[in-house]
């Protein structure tokens, strides 16, 4: 009996076998195979539950979880707890200044409003716009300077710390700079296509200019991270790669075009998706070029419609429901990609 | 020290929708203070099933008990075992001395100057006691595999299991550390799984050998029985190098009869044989003898001298009863001969085959029907 | 001996002169183009940030009668923007500091805790794969899916400042609370990208030293401090440098949680936002001046930090 409680106090207790006395331990056990397999039945309940889970998730799984369920339920908590509780909002009508939203009554009122909200459209088309201009030219610019670095040039590790500076600014202090290079009156972007005769162009204040003038800002504050990605799968090419296309009789540009940029695939499809998630955040970039949370006309975006309604104009189920087609956007970049990173075992 | 035992222990993985047998229904029991040396080719689950032991595998079926104790749930913490890695698995942030107290300080409760003065005995023991207070990666590859042996041999546990740790060490080194090794686990007396590819480590290391093929046990034996008394085709391909000639006969009467040769055989061969007609004959390098004269006593051939290979103390010579067939057909005899007997290509020389030594083993399930005896092979030993 | 060195060092020094001889003599038309494009590109990485920097020197005149990029010249030279900009956002310098150094530590304890949870100990891949597909799948969702529910969270579910009340007793402002929630809320969110990164680390750890050390008699928890932890070390120099420039760079957290500007622990991110607008149009150099200051923190991190830096979001 005395046995069954030192086996009941080793199965509950999560640090079993730890530190104490784990040659009594093994003492233990011997003592217990000793009296037979007799034994075997008095086997704690605890114990039982604890070797089915054991041998359903594998031998260290009720020990391992210590380290890994408790973030994990926190994550998922602040996460997907947050998410369904955001899609329960989103179904409700709560606005102004009620303290919580009434549950009892859930319809999709939200959702057919934005589809009448011409602002909602607009951001949306916004929105699209500014991932893939942003995404598609973001890629290529930092490809080409992965490549032209990869090139086996002097101080290149000068050159990819600058590329990559704009990386470390927070949106708020990029978004200083940008509005002192495109200011109407003495900014560099004016500046710049002056010396070609053109211009000035009121580059914010321009409703079908300013989602582009924002867009090529975020493009410099990123491209670099989109060189690091880049440059690592390059390193990962073999060499033989290079020479074999030479001797081939390739010219340099057929080479990268046939042979090289397609081996990228890889880091394209992950840098794609990292930068996707970054256009989604732009939304600190515009808030801080205006100070508030109306952007300029015509670089309304859904990351900043959804603030706006709901901390602005405290249109709170509304901005919900604005969040949830832009999680839904989300969900449809990183989706198929966790699924294909899960596929190549990657995870 | 612990007696080991493996009852029909069993391994498969799941790959897919395929299940994959490592092990397949493998038994042995090893004795208190045994050297055990378990060798097979490479993905014979000769790993798998050291790992089982060591409880980093979960066993599929089979009971395993260390001192008649089942311990196929117990952890591998809890089994008292110490393991060497092919690796070595030295931790790399700690010096030498933390590396052998680390096994100590976790699993005992012994007093700190209790375990410092058991690390510097083991340290003394393996001649490393300058390299204490240096990190893994300051020692070379023979001192670190020191390092490891020490980290299990302080530990004094029950049982050693060991991965292949002579692989990664230079060919004179792993002679050396093979002798040592050996006089370690004697000193010691701990029950000792040895695991390697590596048949020279096998025939001089282990008290018995264990050979494995896909999964399943060919063979535990000693290391001479195993090599003069084979249980199947494969051990007796497995062991030895030259690998034993393998010819493939048909029974008529009292002869084996082959594509370019005929051997006839005494009434106790024959005996062994049965009824089976499709043979395979088996007769190891260095049972073949060159004699004088012309091929006229029944087992001698005239053969061609088709490659002469010079290792100094002894000559392997391929040899072939019709230098016109293809050579593919099985024709060729590999002997090994003392170095000093001249040969060269396109001789042509008499090969004896003593009926005393040969092998017959059934075709088709590659079990032995009739061995050299080794009383026989030591009789030939002593007359030389 | 020393004169073997000496000699080797000579040789070697020669050696580069030669070297270097050599290259310029090889450089051709093509090297010379890549070379012009490489610093043209450096230019436009610089410019935004150069013409930032001199700007926040210069006096309202200055301002108008030089070209954005050049330096102010000695009669438009002023600190005033900065004295201002220091004055503004000194408060909030030290607000950011409070939250983002904590969250920063604990999100790396954490990730590389979990994700030690989720590489090493053995328990059946498929689940581990499905757990740590959770996981990664939050460092892409867009934080505005949880900001309603967040901001219910902190004001309605959990009242930490009725919780801290004897905080606020000793004479610190209630507002304090914020910095509490945002501490909280960035560990939360940094659980994926941390356990990420400090897992594709442990994945390259020996399997065969972790079992070593489990047949030594070390528990999960054993391993982890003595043998995983220590080896630790570089990832936390990566982890820590990319959580700190993302915390401190956030806005949108802050925004929610601190709301307002005048808030006695608003971040320095939320102070700057609004910086420099006032009646009288904005006031660029003030703006330049209080970005550069902001920015001071992870700009010394990346000048020092640099390759740690690209490792993280390389990664």
């Amino acid at each position: 009996m005395l046995d069954f409680y030192r086996r009941l106090h080793r199965a509950i207790s999560p640090s079993s076998g730890d530190g104490d006395e784990p040659r009594t331990d093994g003492g233990v056990v011997s003592d217990g195979a000793a009296s037979g397999p007799g034994a075997e039945s008095d086997r704690g309940a605890v114990e039982r539950l604890k070797a089915a889970v054991d041998n359903r998730f594998g031998a260290d799984f009720v020990e391992s979880s210590i380290f890994w369920l408790p973030p994990f339920l926190l994550m998922g908590l602040f996460v997907y707890g947050a998410v369904i509780w955001n899609l329960l909002i989103s179904l409700t009508d709560y606005e102004g200044f009620a303290n919580a939203p009434d549950y009892s009554n859930l319809d999709f009122e939200m959702y057919t409003r934005a589809l009448a909200d011409s602002g909602f459209i607009d951001a949306a088309v916004n929105t699209l716009i500014l991932l893939v201009a942003f995404t598609a030219g973001t890629l290529a610019v930092g490809l080409l300077l992965a490549i032209l670095i990869d090139r086996g040039i002097r101080f290149e590790n000068t050159f990819r710390t600058i590329y990559l500076l704009p990386m470390s600014l927070s949106f708020v202090v990029t978004a200083q700079f940008w509005l002192w290079i495109y200011n109407y009156n003495n900014g560099i972007a004016n500046s710049v296509i002056g010396v070609v005769g053109l211009g000035p162009v009121s580059w914010l204040g321009n409703q079908d200019i300013v989602l582009y003038a924002v867009i090529f800002a975020l493009m410099w504050q990123f491209s670099g991270y989109a060189m690091v990605v880049y440059l690592a799968g390059l390193r990962a090419i073999p060499d033989e790669h290079y020479e074999a296309a030479k001797v081939d009789g390739a010219s340099t540009l057929k080479m990268y075009w046939r042979v090289i940029i397609p081996q990228l695939k890889g880091a394209t499809i992950s840098a794609a998706v990292v930068l996707m998630v970054f256009g989604m955040k732009a939304f600190d970039f515009l808030y801080s070029l205006v100070g508030g949370y109306r952007p300029p006309n015509g670089a309304d975006i859904l990351a900043t419609k959804m603030v706006r309604e709901a901390y602005s104009n405290s249109q709170w189920a509304y901005g919900a429901a604005i969040a949830i087609v832009l999680f839904g956007m989300a969900l449809a970049v990183i989706g198929p990609y966790l699924v294909y990173e899960y596929r190549r075992n990657n995870l | 020290m612990a007696t080991l035992e493996l009852d029909s222990i069993t391994k498969t993985f799941q790959d897919g929708d395929e299940e994959i047998v490592a092990v397949d229904d493998v038994s042995m029991s090893i004795d208190d203070g045994e050297f055990l040396v378990v060798v097979g080719p490479s993905g014979c689950g000769k790993s798998t099933t050291l790992r089982m032991v060591a409880g980093l595998e979960t066993i599929t079926a089979g009971t395993l008990s260390i001192d008649d104790r089942v311990v196929n749930d117990v952890k591998s913490q809890d089994r008292d075992i110490a393991m060497v890695f092919q690796s070595y698995a030295l931790y790399p942030h700690m010096s030498v001395r933390e590396n052998m107290s680390f096994g100590l300080e976790e699993s005992t409760d012994l007093p700190d100057d209790e375990i410092n003065r058991m690390v510097s005995e083991t340290g003394e023991m393996l001649g490393i006691s300058p390299l204490l207070d240096r990190k893994p990666s300051d020692l070379s590859g023979g001192q670190q595999q020191r390092v490891a042996l020490g980290r299990a041999i302080v530990r004094d546990p029950e049982v050693f299991l060991m991965d292949e740790p002579l692989s990664n060490l230079d060919a004179k080194l792993r002679a050396e550390m093979r002798t040592e090794l050996q006089r370690l686990q004697n000193d010691l007396g701990v029950t000792t799984v040895y695991v390697t590819h590596d048949q020279t480590e096998a025939m001089t290391m282990g008290d018995r050998i264990a050979i494995l093929d896909g999964g399943e046990l060919q063979q535990i034996a000693e290391p001479l029985k195993c090599y003069h008394e084979p249980a199947n085709q494969f051990v007796a391909s497995f062991l030895g190098e030259p690998s034993m000639n393998f010819f493939d006969v048909t029974l008529d009467g009292d002869r084996l009869v082959g594509d370019v040769f005929e051997y006839p055989i005494g009434d106790d061969v024959r005996a062994d044989l049965g009824e089976t007609t499709d043979l395979v004959l088996g007769i190891r390098p260095e049972a073949v003898e060159l004699v004088e004269g012309g091929a006229d006593v029944p087992h001698e051939f005239g053969m061609t001298v088709d490659v002469v290979e010079p290792m100094g103390d002894e000559n392997t010579v391929y040899l072939q009863f019709d230098p016109d067939a293809d050579t593919e057909t099985g024709a060729t005899l590999v002997a090994t001969i003392d170095g000093f007997t001249r040969v060269s290509e396109g001789d042509t020389v008499t090969a004896h085959i003593p009926e005393d030594a040969i092998h017959v083993f059934d075709r088709v399930t590659g079990e032995a029907l009739h061995n050299r005896s080794m009383e026989d092979a030591a009789d030939q030993v002593d007359l030389a | 001996m020393s004169d073997d060195k000496l000699r080797t060092d000579g040789s070697g020094a020669m050696a580069t002169t030669t070297k270097l001889r050599r290259n310029l003599e090889r450089m051709t038309v093509e090297d010379i183009a890549l070379y012009v494009v490489l610093v043209l590109a450096a230019g436009f990485y610089l410019v935004p940030i150069e013409s930032g920097l001199v700007t926040s020197f210069k006096t309202g005149t200055a301002i108008i009668e030089t070209a954005p990029f050049a330096p102010p010249g000695a009669s438009g030279f002023t600190f005033e923007k900065w004295r201002t900009a220091i004055d503004a956002l000194l408060r909030g310098m030290g607000n950011s500091l409070l939250y983002a150094v904590p969250a920063t530590i604990i999100s790396a304890l954490v990730g590389s805790i979990t994700a030690y949870g989720l590489t090493i100990p053995n328990w059946k891949p498929s689940y581990k794969a499905l757990v740590l597909a959770l996981i990664i799948a939050g460092i892409f969702i867009p934080y505005q899916a949880v900001l309603v529910p967040l901001t219910q969270f902190w004001s309605q579910w959990v009242q930490l400042g009725d919780l801290l009340s004897f905080v606020w007793a000793l004479g610190i402002d209630d507002d304090y609370v914020g910095i509490v929630e945002l501490v909280v809320t960035h560990v939360a969110y940094g659980v994926p990208i941390c356990t990420l990164l400090f897992r594709t680390y442990y994945k390259t750890m020996s399997d065969e030293m972790m079992e070593s050390a489990r047949l030594d008699g070390a528990s999960l928890r054993r391993v982890y401090r003595r043998i995983v932890l220590p080896l630790s070390g570089p990832m936390f120099a990566v982890v820590l440098i990319y959580q700190f420039t993302q915390i401190w760079n956030d806005l949108l957290f802050t925004l929610v949680i601190v709301s307002t500007e005048s808030s006695a622990a608003a971040p320095v991110v939320l102070i700057l936002a609004g910086l420099g607008t006032s009646m009288e149009g904005q006031d660029f150099a003030l703006r330049m001046a209080g970005a550069f200051f902001a920015a001071l923190p992870t700009l010394a991190v990346y000048i020092l930090f640099g390759d740690e830096f690209a490792e993280g979001v390389a990664a």
